[in-house]
């Protein structure tokens, strides 16, 4: 038994020799089709022969929970386009190590569908690991010039080229400050408008107690790892990550508003107004606190509302909730930040082996009736309208489209904001959260990110993961005191030293050239 | 075949003889006359270059600027800077001395207590008890640090925790404890031990599970109490398992739990509770810097490894063996 | 034997100290069962302690019923007895040369060992290398990497140590070759290691996570390991790839996870309690000195 399984040992060591010798070369010169426009010639002088074969494509999309392979959409998709495709995918934790090595090794996939992440994107394309699709959309993705607005195409430009399709996201406030009316009333006052009376109802929730939870609760609680609270940023003139200060985009620390804004919340943190186990508070913690009555107010984005008013109603039947308008702070400012950007990215690695054929999948999906039933499904099956808007049909909806959007490679831009919204209409109390924050209130609550289009800034993407975390560390430390406000310039001439000025340098050598 | 094993008889059993045997005939023909040892060492060996060795390369990116698409090969040599790098930053020294800290008190503290415990499950006549107090310390160790972490949190809330509710009632004031740098290092201290000790002491059950029982029967006749009997026969039988698990414990003294500490710690504990791991994290998060987080890894080795060397060879002296 | 007020104060503090430490370590399964079984908003709203709220079945029989579930399942079953079994043969026959400390190159054998537990290659160079042996995507790359675990390879090598040398001079005086001494004598008598390194590899390939995640791509081939960490690490929110609002709807809610934690890990729990009874003393009397 031992001997048998020398044998098949030895076997294994033989390979280990021709590893040894050529395991650490790099691999980029294994990509059959490093130049995708030869074999684009011959491939469509094929075409116009005549129907042939259509190969089986190799997609690789991140982590979802269902297979992707016998998903309906899957089913559907390849009735419809007549391509058979064989779905991998990514793991959930380390998607980007593994993608790293997946790209790095050559792994012949015909098309990348990854979150929205364009530094790794940009950083694919620099390194000439993608194919230039812009001959091929041009040839064969009228659909893609079609449906993706030329702003979309253009903030995925790398060097001038395009080499990924972009899943534009609906632009959209997400997160908002939820605030238990119930206890508004028993406290005798209005939802607040400013800073100010924000402040206020705070106190008055710590005096008077509406919950009755004595010192087990406080009014006003976030999460360790957002000290940067949607809404009360606004409030600061913070309300996107990067503010137009004078022409030029400065990060919060640089941001005029911000010794307000640490003061503000630190004040709030020393009068026993937020929560003073704040920095401990992971996501869960804090619904766990607001459910369970020990806290008058959140930051809570709309897509938790049902979770969160099942939980509450449930412990207490009278609880209402509701989100906060955009607040006015000292100087007037408000705003809620919105999201922007890419859902996903999809790009053909120069290893694929039908770059075409990928593109022509592209194509085929974008048209105006399969990217609707790829989108929401059937109507009268999936979903239903009424007067254009969009209602789902349940459980059909959920069982068979949930996951739909991770199909999606470009999106009907014109479209699928209406589409969408039956996504939202799952559940109309999510819906009516959503509706207030992105209908009810006035636009000029809304601010758009500045950098929602901007390009894959490589200094940007190298340093802003540690860049954020240095800033959030900072802002918890002064909330609690630990560091004094006062200590601003010193925190800033770390930042700058970190990373800050950089970035802050490239970051403005692009917005001079988008800024009219 | 014969001769072989008269040879064998003649001079080649125990450990004298073998010593004698080996000094006059040459260590080469001494290896021959052994060589079926040899052969069983070869599936093993086989395994520890293909899957271990061959890809031992991989350490010199820690002295490269490694790019994943230029490869080895393609990556340009910086030396000794990704070190520079870490030992000459400014959170070095805390991070270093609350490394050694968390580490040696996980040691000191937490490495005696899986001994005691299957020391005392030992003195445990009832078999059910016995099996089921067993199966029971070792399921901490299943769940992840996030479900744990999560569970103490809610346990250790300044706010309607448990343990905080038992000290007020004691009269104390309540205690944020994931908050304060007086206690975060306890608190990672402990929680690992209770996440860790059951399983840990999975090894030394085994163990004493080894000893003969006939060394107990012959005490118990010398009219020897059971503590005298757990403190002269159990505890040496199981020494060597001790020295063994103390010397590799050594190799990782540098890893103060970085998974752990990552899931419990916040900004207001960085002072006490940022160790190596979580700083190098905390850092080049999202940086994806292979060559920094390689360098890292192997200014940790080699300390371990200077430690497990050391351990070995002071195992050696004490107790006459070692894991070589 | 008569019990002495010593024994009886030893008893008593034993069995105080036990129930102490079982209770306490018993509190983080339970807390994640009852989570499992209980309803979605007592769940989020920490009402749930050591007992269920609202107790129900549906989440566990959601996840258990899954397909993805179900086939992760399986293959994590197949792996982890394929490779246990080839585990044990491997390391038990690595072990016995490298205790016989007498052997001329046997200690310098032994560090060889003992550096790859300090000194790895690294991610990359094992991906190509796995990538070479065409083992991508190929379950047996589940178990060949980690056939081998030095740990355990030491833990029975000190345990053939301290076996008595008398067993195998009778048997080499008797005429018996190396393997057969090792096959029909060691082995037998090394039940107690044996089976608590059968745990450690069986926890060990059952828990792996690293390895079916960096090595394998295809949907199909996904192991439970893989499942629930994709599931747990849902809830983060800091992954790397950065999250859509699509997505944040479509994340399962906590009942699912701790389900998903039930499900995944209690098969793996009742393999101690199978072994145990090997852990029993006194397996060496009579065969050694027979």
């Amino acid at each position: 038994m031992a001997m048998e399984n020398k044998k098949w040992l030895t076997s294994l060591l033989c390979a280990s020799l021709a590893v040894s010798v050529s395991a650490c070369g790099p691999s980029k010169g294994a990509s059959p089709s490093a130049d995708p426009s030869a074999s684009m010639g011959a491939s469509a002088a094929a075409t116009t022969g005549g129907k042939e074969a259509k190969p089986q494509l190799h997609a690789l999309n991140i982590w979802m929970k269902d297979d992707y392979n016998t998903y309906p959409v899957a089913k559907l998709i390849e009735e419809k386009t007549g391509y058979k495709v064989k779905y991998d995918m990514l793991p959930q934790d380390k998607a980007n190590d593994k993608l790293n090595l997946l790209m790095a090794s050559g792994e012949s996939y015909d098309l990348v569908t990854i979150g929205g992440d364009r530094s790794l994107y940009g950083d694919y394309a620099k390194k000439g690991a993608l194919v230039d699709l812009g001959p091929l959309i041009e040839q064969y993705g009228p659909n893609i010039q079609d449906k993706l607005s030329q702003d979309s195409l253009d903030a995925l430009k790398i060097d001038g080229k395009i080499y990924g399709i972009g899943n534009r996201s609906s632009a959209f406030a997400s997160y908002g400050l939820m605030i238990r009316t119930d206890w508004l009333e028993k406290v005798g006052m209005q939802a607040p408008a400013t800073v100010d009376e924000f402040t206020q109802v705070l106190k008055a929730f710590k005096e008077k107690d509406p919950g009755g939870n004595g010192d087990k609760g406080y009014p006003f609680t976030i999460t360790g790892d957002s000290p940067m609270v949607t809404d009360l940023m606004g409030a600061f003139n913070l309300a996107n990550y990067w503010t137009d200060i004078d022409g030029k985009l400065v990060p919060p620390p640089l941001n005029p508003g911000f010794e307000g804004y640490l003061n503000y919340m630190a004040g709030l943190y020393k009068d026993g107004l937020l929560d003073k186990e704040f920095a401990v508070n992971k996501d869960a913690t804090m619904k766990e606190k607001f459910t369970s009555g020990k806290i008058g107010v959140v930051s809570l984005g709309w897509w938790d509302i049902p979770t969160v008013t099942d939980a509450l109603q449930k412990n207490f039947p009278d609880a209402k909730i509701a989100y906060l308008p955009a607040l006015k702070g000292p100087d007037g400012k408000m705003g809620l930040g919105m999201g922007g950007g890419f859902d996903r990215i999809s790009f053909i690695p120069k290893s694929s082996k039908h770059p075409e054929d990928a593109i022509k999948w592209i194509n085929a999906k974008l048209d105006d009736d399969l990217f609707k039933e790829i989108a929401i499904g059937e109507e009268g099956k999936h979903y239903t309208v009424k007067d254009g808007a969009y209602s789902p049909i349940l459980p059909a909806f959920n069982d068979e489209r949930n996951q739909a959007n991770n199909y999606l490679t470009g999106v009907d831009e014109k479209n699928y904001p209406i589409y969408w919204q039956a996504r939202v209409k799952k559940d109309m109390r999510l819906y009516e959260g959503f509706n207030y924050l992105n209908n009810v209130l006035p636009a000029e609550a809304r601010l758009v990110d500045p950098l929602a289009l901007a390009p894959s800034m490589p200094i940007n993407s190298k340093n802003s993961a540690a860049m954020t975390q240095l800033l959030n560390d900072y802002m918890v430390k002064v909330f609690v005191g630990e560091e004094p406000v006062s200590g601003l310039p010193d925190f800033i001439k770390k930042f700058n030293a970190t990373g800050g000025q950089e970035n802050e340098v490239e970051i403005n050598a692009w917005y001079a050239t988008v800024k009219k | 075949m014969n001769t072989e094993v008269q040879v064998i008889t003649e001079s080649g059993v125990g450990p004298i003889g073998r010593k004698r045997a080996r000094k006059r005939e040459g260590r080469w023909r001494f290896a021959w006359r052994n060589r079926d040892y040899y052969l069983l060492l070869v599936p093993g060996l086989i395994f520890l270059f293909l899957f271990k060795y061959a890809p031992m390369y991989g350490i010199v990116i820690a002295f490269q600027d490694f790019n994943i698409f230029d490869g080895v090969r393609g990556s340009e040599w910086v030396g000794l800077e990704h070190f520079q790098k870490l030992l000459h930053s400014e959170e070095f020294a805390t991070v270093f001395t609350n490394t050694l800290l968390i580490s040696v008190y996980k040691i000191v503290i937490l490495f005696p207590i899986p001994i005691l415990i299957a020391l005392i499950l030992n003195e445990v006549r009832l078999m059910i008890f016995k099996r089921t107090i067993q199966t029971i310390v070792y399921l901490p160790h299943f769940l992840s640090w996030v479900i744990i972490s999560g569970l103490f949190v809610t346990i250790l809330s300044p706010s309607g925790g448990l343990v905080n509710q038992l000290i007020e009632a004691l009269g104390g004031k309540p205690v944020n404890f994931f908050m304060s740098n007086d206690y975060f290092r306890s608190l990672v201290v402990f929680t690992a031990g209770w996440k860790e000790v059951g399983w840990n002491a999975i090894v030394f059950i085994a163990a004493i599970a080894g000893i003969e029982q006939e060394q107990y029967e012959s005490a118990a006749i010398d009219g020897a109490g059971r503590i005298r009997r757990m403190i002269h026969i159990t505890l040496p039988g199981i020494l060597p398992t001790i020295a063994l698990m103390f010397i590799l414990r050594l190799g990782s003294v540098l890893d103060a739990g970085t998974e752990q500490i990552l899931t419990m710690y916040n900004p207001v504990v960085y002072n006490t509770g940022d160790v190596i791991g979580t700083y190098v994290y905390r850092v080049g998060l999202g940086k994806m810097d292979y060559s920094f987080s390689t360098a890292v890894g192997l200014f940790n080795s080699v300390v371990g490894f200077i430690l497990v060397v050391a351990g070995n060879f002071i195992s050696r002296k004490l107790l006459n063996r070692g894991i070589w | 034997m008569k019990r002495t007020a010593n024994d009886w104060l030893l008893d008593t503090f034993a069995y105080f100290f036990l129930i102490a430490i079982g209770l306490m370590m018993l509190l983080p399964l339970l807390n994640v069962f009852s989570k499992a079984v209980s309803e979605e908003w007592a769940i989020v709203s920490g009402k749930v302690g050591i007992f269920p709220v609202g107790f129900q079945l549906d989440t566990l029989r959601e996840v258990v019923t899954s397909s993805t579930f179900s086939h992760a399942f399986l293959l994590s079953v197949g792996v982890t007895i394929v490779g246990t079994a080839l585990s044990i043969l491997f390391t038990a026959v690595t072990a016995y040369p490298l205790s016989k400390r007498f052997l001329p190159g046997i200690s310098f054998v032994m560090v060889l060992f003992v550096f790859t537990m300090l000194f790895s290659g690294g991610l990359i160079p094992n991906y190509m290398l796995m990538r070479q042996l065409h083992l991508i995507n190929n379950l047996w790359v589940l178990v060949l990497p980690g056939l081998i675990g030095v740990f355990n390879l030491l833990v029975i090598k000190s345990y053939y140590e301290s076996l008595p040398e008398a067993l195998e001079e009778s048997a080499r005086i008797d005429g018996a070759r190396t393997y057969t001494i090792l096959f029909r004598i060691i082995l037998p008598l090394s039940m107690p290691v044996i089976a608590t390194i059968a745990l450690f590899y069986a926890v060990g390939y059952w828990n792996d996570y690293f390895g079916p995640m960096i090595y394998i791509n295809d949907t199909t081939k996904q192991t439970l390991q893989l499942y629930l960490q994709s599931v747990v690490m849902e809830a983060n929110t800091s992954t790397a790839l950065t999250k859509s609002v699509e997505d944040m709807m479509n994340m399962s809610p906590e009942g699912i996870r701790s389900a998903t934690v039930i499900a995944s890990t209690v098969p793996i729990l009742v393999v101690y309690p199978f072994l145990q009874k090997y852990f029993i003393k006194g397996v060496l009397i009579g065969s050694v000195k027979g």
